[in-house]
This record gives structure tokens, sequence and C-alpha cells, in this order.
């Protein structure tokens, strides 16, 4: 009786599908990734540009803006986070349901950028983790389309088998640091501004921060 | 009141700009010395005949922007007199700011005046010594003072006597550094990045925005919400 019905390609054929699990999984899961906008400085620009009718993100399934954390896939922070902001980061990034993945947009939501002062924080990832980063003062709406489809490639090498090794959290882990304080300095030493660099290598020397008392303890 | 123009008709703005600030008088010049540069704003002669001694010196910066140096004890005397006055009316407090110059130099206090109604600018400076950081509060001339003011303390630690509301407003609560500003403040920060990391996400986001900060929400009465409703009052919403 089923070789009355036409199948799939055509009559005669198949009227199901044999496919992996996982397959279909992270194909749902990549193609409908709905980012949540963390926008605070001129990248957020350039992120409304690429949702934008010119470059388009619904095209890769980004296709609406999701202003509710709980509702979102994906956590683009786009421009700098000064530490009084990083609470309210890392409490969206609690705040989003798994399976949830973060793009850190930018130079100083990578690493701090320029901003390398008292009030900045030196690369989210030491306050979320991070899945991408994307280079760029501000990235162009290329440079974020290309990241969301790193994000999209990352998706498709996961696998249901080692589900808790990707997406379980600790819950004692909400509201704290992602990284430790050893790792912090490392992720504030090598990899901050041209100026800290500069100190560290010992090719300059300046009167602003040679002082005794501007040295970190 | 009418305005002079402050620059010289043969020098343009820019040339006025690059000259840089020209010294209305010294403090220790005489009456007629006070006067060799006439100040575009008639506000400062008038200050000077009102405040004499506390008026220490006035100066031009910019091509045609009067700056005056006044006495900080009598700062809410002084720039009460300009808001109150019929001929000077500075209604409206532009900015509240701070300067700190380094090299051990007093900090100036700024206040940044304009009069809507005469469409003049003054801006009115204090020093205050470095150990001695203290001004009374003009809150009580411009209500919008209020933040301007933390803003100050908050990044420059100058304590505003009289202010109703004095804690720090950019920085957060629990920030122990110091005030950021100032040049002796090292431009990292005295904690390092690890402490730093740590002490921010200790706070609570729900601290900075307490709803008696943002203003109670009172319920709205719709006008016109049933005719009944008037009449039986609070009963009458009891029942929905």
């Amino acid at each position: 009786m089923g070789l009355d019905k036409p199948g799939l390609l055509g009559s005669g054929t198949p009227t199901f599908l044999t496919t992996r699990l996982d397959f279909v999984v992270n194909w749902a899961r990549r193609n409908s990734l709905w980012p949540m906008p963390f926008g605070t400085a001129c990248c957020a620009i350039e992120m409304m540009a690429s949702a934008a009718s010119d470059y388009d993100l619904a095209r890769f399934g980004m296709e609406r803006m999701s202003f509710s954390p709980r509702q979102a896939d994906v956590l683009i922070c786009a421009g700098r986070v000064p530490y009084k902001l990083a609470p309210v980061l890392r409490r969206i990034w609690d705040q989003m349901m798994q399976p949830k993945w973060c793009i850190s947009m930018g130079a100083c939501a990578s690493s701090g950028g320029v901003f390398d002062v008292y009030s900045m924080v030196q690369g989210i990832d030491t306050i979320v983790p991070v899945d991408v980063y994307i280079p760029g003062c501000p990235p162009r709406p290329e440079g974020l389309i290309y990241g969301l489809m790193m994000v999209q490639e990352k998706i498709r090498g996961e696998s249901l088998a080692n589900h808790t090794a990707l997406r379980a959290e600790d819950p004692l882990a909400t509201g704290r640091p992602r990284a430790g304080d050893e790792e912090v300095s490392d992720l504030t030493g090598p990899f901050g501004n041209s100026t800290h660099q500069n100190r560290v290598s010992g090719l300059v020397e300046t009167d602003a921060i040679g002082r005794a008392e501007d040295r970190l303890p | 009141m009418t305005r002079e123009p402050a620059p010289a008709p043969s020098m343009s703005g820019f040339d006025l700009v690059a000259a840089g600030p020209r010294e209305a008088s010294d403090p220790s010049g005489t009456a007629a010395a006070r006067e060799s540069v006439p100040p575009g704003n008639p506000s400062v002669t008038a200050l000077r005949g009102h405040f004499a001694e506390a008026v220490f010196r006035n100066r031009i910066c910019a091509g045609d922007e009067d700056v005056v140096y006044v006495d900080p004890e009598r700062i809410t005397d002084i720039l009460g007199w300009l808001h109150d006055d019929a001929d000077q009316h500075y209604d409206h407090l532009a900015d509240v700011t701070a300067v700190d110059y380094g090299g051990g130099r007093p900090l100036e206090v700024v206040y940044q005046l304009w009069s809507i109604p005469n469409r003049a600018a003054l801006r009115v400076k204090c020093e205050l010594p470095l150990d001695a950081l203290a001004i009374d509060s003009v809150t009580g001339i411009w209500a919008g003072a209020n933040w301007l003011e933390r803003e100050v303390y908050d990044l420059f630690g100058v304590h505003f006597n009289g202010h109703p509301d004095l804690r720090r407003i950019l920085m957060p609560d629990n920030y122990a550094e110091g005030h950021p500003l100032r040049k002796d403040f090292p431009l990292r920060g005295r904690f390092s990045r690890a402490e730093q990391t740590r002490r921010a996400l200790t706070q609570d986001p729900e601290d900075y925005y307490v709803p008696g900060e943002i203003g109670e929400r009172t319920p709205q009465v719709v006008e016109g919400d049933g005719g009944a409703g008037a009449d039986s009052g609070a009963a009458g919403g009891d029942d929905v």
C-alpha cells in the first residue's frame, strides 16, 4: 500500500528518511541561532548593519534579534564592557538557556582594546566563556557573519554523546568570574594594549607607568 | 543688558584661541589694571562691584569666554547672587566639573553658568588646596547640581558640604580604589585585574537600580474609567 503513495524522490521511493540524530539536532541548532545583542559601543552599529537588509543575518538563521536572554542562543557582546557592567553581562549569560554560545565582537570585548584603564574589563572571557572572537575595531559586517558561521561550524562538530562535557554548567559558577586569578593575570599581561606590550617587552620606558606606585601589586 | 563683543575686531576667532588666555588682571593689581582687559561679559564687572574682595581675578579664554576665579568660602553667596539678581539672572547651571592640573597645584572646581534670558555664559572657578577638598553645595540654588556634584565627588573626591545625597554616581558603590580622575591615580587603578574582576562580580546589578532611585511608581487613575467608578470609589476597584 505504501507503494501507492509518492515517495520522497518520486513514486515507489521510501516515504521515510534515515539520518544521524547528531546531524539533525545540530542542523536544527545551527540554522536557528537567535542572537542576544549586548551592544555597548560602535561595534553595535556594525551589528545593526549586519542585521539590516544589505547583509541580512536572517539568511543564516539569525532570524530575529532576541532581546530576552531566555529565548536566545548566542550572546554577541559588541563593544567595551566596563567593570560596572560586568555583573550585568554575567547575569545575562546565566539567564540564557542551554545550548548557548558566546561571540566576543571587536577588540574591546576581546581584550579591552585601547582601554587598558582602571574601569574596563580586559576581555569578556574573564567574565563569561567565549566561543568565537572577532577581531576588528569595529569588525565589518562580513566579520560578524564570518564569526557566526564559525559558531555554526562549531555546532556542526558537536555530538550528543559528549553533551555533558560541552553543555553542563556548574550551578555554583553562576555570578562568578569564568577565569581564575592567575588566568586573569595571564590574559591581561601579554595581550594588553600596545603600551602594555611595550612595557612588558622592555622596549619602551615611559614615566607615566614606570612609577613604583603604579605597578600592579 | 547690552553685550559687548570681547574680541578685538582685527583678530579672528581662531587667532584668539591660538593666542591663549589673557589675564584681565592679577591678584595684586590695582583697580586700573583690573580693567586693562575689559571682560566681554558685563557680569564680571558687576561681580567685582558686589564681591570685590571675593573675586580674585578674571581672564578671557578661547577668544571670548569669561572666567572668574572666586573665593571658595563665598561660593554660595556669589552663585546665589548671580542666580537671583535681576540683571544677571543665570538661571541655568550647565555643568559642574573639576580640573586637577597635577604637580600639587590646587584643584579647580568649575561652574559653567548660562543665562537664558540674557544669552550670556559665565564660567566661575574655585581653587581648592589638595589637602582641603571641600566646598559648599549649590544644590540649594540649582537642584540640577545634585548629580553634577556627585560626579565631581566620585571622580575627584571633592566633598560638597550640605549636599543631600553625596555618594558615588559613576563608579560602583563598592569601589575602594579612590577617585579616578585625580592626577595621582594610576591609570589602571590600584588593585590587580583579578581583584577588580572579582570585586565587580560581587556587585548585584539590582543594587544600582533600586526603585526608590527611579521614583515610586504611583498607580495611574484613568479618567472616565466607568461612570460608577467615580461614585463607588475604592469599593468598585476591589470587585475587579
